[in-house]
């Protein structure tokens, strides 16, 4: 132990630590200062701890604390607070640099070092100094841009009041702050591990070794012995169906004779602290009967195969597409291409690792088991902790999210610190590892996909065929859904006469997939968007005159056979088409060398609000005469709270300032659907431009918008919205063919590469998107998700894949980086939907789903090979360089 | 027929049956529940309990569906337990009695509520 004096955030502070204390533990576990977060597992590769110690910017999960006597230390507790902001935390917010918030106090404290130094940085110099702190969401675009307008404010060039947009500025189209943007600044944003509950108890899980086993026993008693242990929890404990149910009720919170994937969970130990939690979690003696393990789709379909699940054959969905008649339109084509493509296992990789909280309020009857996480669904999770627990009275509270990307559509933690509150009426925190909470997530599909496209000699596709295999994992989540979310975006921006599809879901041992950013689109866009490449170069046809050619027209049918009456694709073709002359001429102009440069295009139409689809939203007028918007829109990062508060003040011409969103409880909120399939605008947004309508018009009636007003008139100050897409029905089970999206968002995007052909190395310099997803509510944020999206889409192509076992933090991940980005610009369409909400549209996974062909087509533009197992990794690009003998 | 109204062979991952009841054409999800609250009157609710076992919807009964729908709604959501409670001014033991398959799955599906979710 060392006794060191050192000052926090201006106060002096004598602290007695043990040598292996580091700065971050003290700051969040000790003085609760928890703006300074935590994800990497204190292995320095994240920044979202970084601080400020002696003028400098640390990563303060290796800095110990025992070495800062005299120290001074600023964490961003110390910048401001939302009342009073840091003139950076004020940038940040402006720029739009915030979305889900996890990494903002880390990359604030990191300019803030900058700019004490250096106070008007170049774009490099800031690059430079933020090179250790990673961001998922923004694809660090606006970040650079936040620092660079930090600068100008801290030089006085400008204030923070000149560029702010006012209240009562117009509503739609304006980047009006996100209302959550200052507490995510100031770091007084609370996230799930955030969560003060003093004498909360620690959860540690037993987990599976294995891919495949028959559990034989578990023995808890040593466990149950050790000091500070609270008591164990195994599959008998559970006192409902133990089965974490989306759609198949084959997921267990713990397992009982079977594990089925590395991680599956065993048993719990609840003790008074992690440590000793972790310690007895190691003494829990489980024997295990090691089962054969089916690893790929293949090995799953084989005949000699045992069944995964008991109850259900390991080949579990089947969908086919048959429209036209796909062999006729191939034997008359004038050109056909015929290719494989596999996408790999991804992890969705939001920066703040998984954990959830959980509690009992009030006493008998009337006690609540309270469960607070980052769940995208709230209502669904709380039906599905109900069931799965035996237990009725739960309330789900959605706390701040560390982004998340389609993977809280699931729960991982909540249904064992749930179990675990209710067994020991214990207020319990379950916060992970990295590790054990990249292991335990759902994941992105890997698809395995055989395309083939043909077109008449006019350069008109006439045809397409794809066999596509599903690997579902050990649990089905979704996978139907997946699939079923890939057909109807299959022929994308096309028009495509005659389709054959056959498509398959099969269970195997390993990670399961769900919702990732896309679901499903992104893989068969892969292969499509490289296969419209393809079939262009056999016509010889420029790729965009192409795609341009062969766009759907309004009358004429999607994949499934439904009939469009709406299409803004080729606009988008002529908006980018300027750029993409430029990235011709540029590319050109390049000496060759050992290091090409190439150029790609991908296109997406992506399908919003399924058959089926519908929300609910309330909204009510205040005794405060403020106007709240009830309603279960989870915003993990989009700005989901911009959305409804802008909507909400443009349909009731009000200022800004009369208007919010109460979004995270289900005591609260209408059940208004996940948050997930970029629905929220259209189907959240629209539930609840019905229910301000409403309000509206009784304003209009009554003649005033005060509360005092509406009570002395007897009108109701609440009103509810609903909003049900047009169709209903599902696809045909034999055909693929029914009624599809009710909306689409189009985009294009034009890759800019460059490849060593010596290394296989790939540098993206830069993307451009064209994007039309109706009238922009928010500008800032509707870029965010573009520039997010498309460094995603780059992180899909070149990089990221996840191996169970092997992929552990987030250097093995290869999660993006300031190094990695590149430049990117957004063009913006505004073509009104029909039926869009004022017009518009989502635009969330649309983001990412063309990238990745895009990069693909421009690494085959600049040295002539196809990619087509992704990722495009240094090795396979070089190996198939050399099979190509262009190495 | 299975318990929740759906044929016993109805496949979970397609997501909504189509089913007649009391003359008119309604989607359920996988559960038996309703798709669409708007879908409800009160005599596809007497067929959906006749299917169920029960002889009729008495009083009370038709106090706690009508209590449902009116919270529904209200505040667009279904009511809990402790709601119901205040609303209805019964006991959870007698409202849960209420209804062969309980509240959740008896008295919730009979008012026409849906599933606490929505296809992606």
């Amino acid at each position: 132990m060392k006794k060191v004096i050192l000052t926090i955030n201006g106060r002096a502070r004598q602290v007695v630590a043990d040598q292996d204390l580091v700065l971050l533990d003290l700051l969040r576990e000790h003085l609760h200062l928890t703006g300074t977060k935590q994800s990497c597992d204190r292995k320095g590769q994240c920044g979202a701890c970084t601080v400020i110690v002696n003028g400098k910017a640390v990563l303060s999960c290796l800095t110990r604390v025992a070495k800062l006597d005299g120290a001074e230390v600023i964490s961003v507790e110390g910048l401001g607070t939302p009342d009073n902001p840091h003139l950076i935390q004020e940038a940040f917010v402006l720029a739009g640099a915030i979305q889900c918030g996890f990494c903002t106090p880390g990359m604030i404290m990191a300019a803030k070092a900058l700019l004490d130094a250096n106070p008007d940085p170049t774009d490099d110099e800031i690059r430079h100094a933020l090179r250790r702190n990673l961001c998922r969401c923004t694809g660090y675009a606006k970040i650079i841009d936040a620092v660079r307008l930090a600068g100008r404010f801290l030089r006085k060039e400008i204030t923070p009041d000149e560029i702010r947009p006012k209240a009562t500025d117009a509503k739609m189209g304006v980047s009006h702050p996100r209302p959550s943007a200052l507490a995510k600044a100031c770091g007084t944003a609370q996230f799930a591990a955030d969560i003060q509950m003093p004498d909360a108890a620690e959860i540690a899980v037993v987990r599976s070794p294995h891919f495949h086993a028959a559990i034989q026993s578990i023995d808890c008693t040593a466990a149950e012995a050790m000091p500070g242990v609270i008591g164990t929890l195994t599959a008998k404990d559970i006192q409902g169906t133990n089965r974490l149910k989306y759609i198949v009720e084959d997921r267990p919170i713990l397992c009982e004779d079977r594990v089925r994937t590395l991680g599956d969970a065993v048993a719990v130990v609840v003790a008074e602290t992690r440590v000793q939690a972790e310690a007895a979690a190691a003494a829990v003696k489980v024997d295990y009967d090691p089962l054969p393990e089916v690893r790929t789709p293949a090995r799953g379909m084989a005949p000699d195969t045992p069944q995964i699940h008991p109850d259900r054959p390991n080949l579990c969905f089947q969908q086919p597409v048959i429209k036209g008649d796909a062999d006729a339109a191939f034997a008359s084509a004038a050109a056909v291409v015929d290719h494989r493509f596999a996408t790999q296992i991804n992890h969705q990789a939001p920066m703040e690792p998984e954990n959830s909280v959980a509690f009992m309020e009030g006493e008998g009857e009337d006690a609540e088991l309270v469960v607070m996480g980052r769940s995208i669904n709230i209502h669904l999770h709380m039906a599905t902790l109900q069931a799965a627990l035996g237990f009725e009275n739960i309330r789900y509270e959605e706390a701040f999210s560390g982004g998340q990307f389609g993977i809280k559509l699931e729960i991982f933690t909540e249904g064992i610190a749930a179990a675990a509150a209710l067994k020991f009426r214990r207020p319990v925190r379950y916060v992970p590892s990295l590790a054990e909470s990249m292991l335990i997530t759902s994941k992105r599909h890997p698809f395995e996909m055989q395309i083939k496209l043909g077109a008449d000699a006019n350069g008109k596709i006439t045809a397409m065929a794809m066999d596509m295999t599903v690997d579902n994992g050990a649990y089905h989540s979704i996978g139907n859904v997946i699939i079923n979310r890939a057909l109807h975006m299959l022929s994308s921006s096309y028009y495509i006469p005659n389709i054959q599809v056959a498509s398959r879901l099969v269970y195997t041992n390993n990670p399961w997939g769900s919702a990732a950013r896309g679901a499903g689109p992104p893989q068969a866009h892969y292969a499509l968007e490289c296969a419209i490449d393809m079939l262009a170069e056999k016509l010889d046809m420029d790729p965009l005159a192409f795609r341009k050619h062969n766009a759907l027209q309004p009358g004429q049918t999607k994949a499934t056979g439904h009939v469009i009456d709406e299409w803004a694709f080729e606009g988008l073709c002529a908006a980018i088409k300027p750029e993409y002359e430029r990235a011709v001429t540029d590319a050109a102009g390049v000496a060759d060398g050992p290091v090409k440069r190439g150029i790609g295009l991908g296109a997406a139409a992506f399908g919003i609000a399924f058959p089926g689809d519908k929300s609910i939203s309330a909204v009510e007028l205040g005794a405060d005469d403020c106007v709240t918007v009830y309603a279960a829109a989870a915003d993990p990062g989009e700005g989901n709270d911009s959305m409804l508060t802008q909507l909400a003040a443009k349909v009731l011409d009000l200022p800004l300032d009369r208007v919010r969103a109460d979004t995270r409880s289900t005591d609260r909120t209408a059940a208004a659907g996940p948050a997930s399939g970029s629905r929220v605008t259209f189907m959240i947004g629209g539930a609840t431009v019905d229910a301000l309508k409403q309000l509206r018009q009784a304003m209009d009636e009554v003649g005033a918008k005060s509360h005092a007003a509406f009570v002395a008139a007897g009108r109701p100050t609440r009103y509810v919205g609903h909003k049900s897409v047009l169709n209903t029905a599902p696809l045909d089970p034999e055909t693929g063919q029914g009624p599809s999206t009710d909306s689409d968002v189009h985009a294009i995007q034009l890759a800019e590469v460059e490849v060593d052909t010596g290394t296989g190395e790939v540098r993206v310099l830069r993307v451009t998107a064209a994007v039309d997803a109706g009238p922009v509510i928010n500008p800032n944020n509707l870029e965010g998700q573009m520039e997010g999206g498309m460094d995603m889409g780059v992180g899909y192509a070149l990089r990221e894949r996840f191996e169970a076992g092997k992929t552990t933090d987030w250097r093995t991940f290869a999660f993006p980086t300031m190094k990695t980005a590149f430049d990117m610009t957004v063009i913006t369409r505004e073509t009104p939907r029909k039926r869009g909400t004022l017009g518009a549209t989502g635009v969330g996974e649309m983001a990412m789903v063309c990238t990745a062909p895009a990069v693909i087509n421009a690494i085959h533009n600049a040295c002539g090979v196809w990619i087509d197992e992704l990722p495009a990794t240094p090795d396979k690009v070089k190996a198939a360089l050399e099979a190509a003998g262009k190495a | 027929m299975s318990t929740d109204g759906l044929p016993p062979d109805a496949e979970p991952m397609r997501d909504r049956q189509l089913r007649t009841v009391a003359g008119r054409s309604i989607y359920f999800d996988w559960e038996g529940f309703f798709w669409d609250p708007q879908d409800w009157n009160e005599a596809i609710a007497l067929a959906l309990a006749r299917e169920s076992g029960m002889e009729g919807l008495d009083d009370n009964q038709w106090r706690v569906i009508r209590f449902m729908r009116e919270f529904y709604f209200y505040h667009g959501r279904a009511p809990k337990n402790k709601d119901l409670r205040k609303g209805t001014g019964m006991p959870l033991m007698a409202l849960e009695s209420l209804f062969p398959q309980g509240i959740r799955k008896g008295a919730r599906r009979l008012a026409g509520l849906p599933n606490p979710k929505a296809c992606l």
